[in-house]
């Protein structure tokens, strides 16, 4: 009897013993699994570019990066002399940027045809991750300023002081799957001069974005933005864009068909006079190079 | 039924030794170079996890394709999002075992069968390794090559200057006891 009871207390410490073993089977990797370290895992380019095309996009480069930018639109005038497809004006910008920190994004520019200088600070203040936060935050505060007597801008024509224009955005993106990428962005935009004719000081509205990635390097976007109260002295126009990105090693290259003319975030939101069509004068053409140069590397 | 108790006590002993000849390293080392005309590429990972079971002669090894640095970050992010789609596949893994096994205590090269899978894409492969045996741990380190398009990995043509054809990979694991059985 009392052997009885220690043989099964045996099988049973037997079967105990052989339970890790039967644990074990499961295999290396799946082991493996269990030691990774729990850190979150933040989504990457929610869009490869820091511009969607017109506007900014959530997206920042990493610290120590240099962009070093082209903006042209080429469009046609409507009327009187005009060349061939799309070569009778054209407005540049050249811009740089700068990667303060992952985060934290400098830049300035100007643009040729307005006569435009701008300026932005932009600051990354959520990022998505995997298992978390849906969404990445961006706040986005821009200057632009027109000296210029004869400029076409307008809100230009003080010939005493400088004009400038403060647009504050705060962009908000989600990175839906590996292919789609959507972004809204409200925005209010001020002026350092008193509006003239019961034009509003004070303009605000929302920006809608998207990407779709048809290859690995190619994505298709588009932007729209909506001006709640735009200007009364004269029609305007919500601008929008549709294009296409392509991503070349360091440099971007962007085209796209859009109406609006200008690149200052006040200028081209609040002050497009012309609607989207084919038609000469309102169909521009954009084309944008980027080109990245990486001023810190890392060590390996 | 003295002689059964002492079997399974035998048993019992046995099993633990097994057990105990698991081995893992936390901070694997693996490093790729691309060498292409236009520029050469550098990356490494230094969280690669691997594990060695010394009594199946077996070998594992995972790693998040993120945890790859590059000297410059926009290729961090291309190499994830252009070429090998980390948002889909996030680890490459090996599972493969020892020719041999490690009764020699000495320095030795061997060959390490097994199977690779990055990309989603899972290929044989044979790694000539050097293996050493420090008191009570081991080092494994070796290279190999990989060919890119083995693995579905897209190059554009005009990109194709850019990045080589066949990657070289080196790696260096250094194992200790895994207490985790």
């Amino acid at each position: 009897m009392n052997l009885m009871k220690i043989i099964r207390t045996l099988y049973f410490s037997a079967f105990v013993a052989f339970l890790p073993f039967s644990i074990e089977a499961q295999g290396l990797l799946d082991k493996l699994d269990k030691e990774y370290p729990k850190n979150p895992t933040y989504e990457m380019a929610t869009f490869k570019t820091t511009r969607l095309g017109l506007g900014h996009s959530v997206e920042t480069r990493k610290k120590g990066a240099l962009e070093i930018s082209w903006y042209n639109r080429y469009w046609n005038r409507p009327t009187g002399e005009t060349q061939f497809f799309l070569a009778d004006e054209v407005n540049m910008r050249f811009g740089l940027d700068y990667a303060i920190s992952d985060n934290f994004t400098i830049g300035v520019g100007y643009s040729t045809w307005d006569e435009i200088a701008d300026g932005y600070v932009k600051y990354k203040f959520l990022k998505q991750t995997k298992k978390g936060n849906p969404f990445s935050m961006v706040a986005l505060q821009t200057i632009s300023m027109t000296d210029n007597m004869m400029s076409k801008s307008l809100y230009g024509g003080n010939s005493s002081s400088n004009n400038y224009s403060f647009t504050s955005k705060v962009l908000i993106a989600r990175k839906f799957n590996p292919k789609l990428s959507l972004q809204v962005s409200p925005f209010l935009i001020t002026r350092s001069e008193a509006p003239m004719s019961n034009n509003p000081g004070t303009q605000y509205g929302i920006g809608f974005g998207g990407r779709y990635k048809v290859g690995g390097h190619v994505s298709i976007v588009s932007e729209y933005y909506s001006v709640f109260n735009p200007v009364k002295s004269i029609k305007t126009y919500n601008p929008f864009m549709v294009g296409v990105n392509w991503e070349l090693s360091h440099l971007m290259l962007q085209f796209h068909m859009t109406n609006a003319r200008t690149f200052a975030e006040d200028a081209f939101i609040t002050q497009t006079t012309n609607n989207f069509n084919f038609h000469d004068g309102n169909f521009h053409f954009g084309f944008n190079a980027t080109f990245v140069l990486h001023t810190s590397k890392n060590k390996l | 039924m003295n002689k059964k108790r002492l079997l399974l006590l035998l048993l019992f002993l046995n099993l633990g030794t097994i057990l105990a000849q698991q081995f893992i390293a936390r901070q694997g080392q693996v490093t790729f170079f691309s060498y292409a005309t236009v520029e050469d590429i550098e990356a490494k990972n230094n969280q690669v996890l691997s594990i060695l079971d010394f009594d199946k002669k077996e070998i594992a090894a995972t790693m998040l394709m993120r945890a790859f640095v590059f000297k410059k970050d926009l290729m961090h992010e291309h190499f994830n999002e252009s070429y090998i789609e980390s948002d889909l596949y996030p680890k490459a893994t090996f599972e493969g075992f020892l020719l041999e096994g490690l009764e020699n205590a000495g320095p030795q090269v061997q060959l390490i069968k097994g199977k690779i899978t990055i990309h989603g894409i899972t290929k044989e492969i044979e790694i000539k390794t050097k293996i050493q045996k420090t008191d009570n741990s081991y080092n494994i380190s070796g290279e190999f090559n990989l060919t890119v398009k083995d693995f579905h990995i897209k190059i554009p043509p005009i990109l194709s200057n850019n990045i080589a054809k066949i990657v070289l990979v080196k790696f260096n694991f250094q194992y200790e006891p895994y207490e985790n059985n």
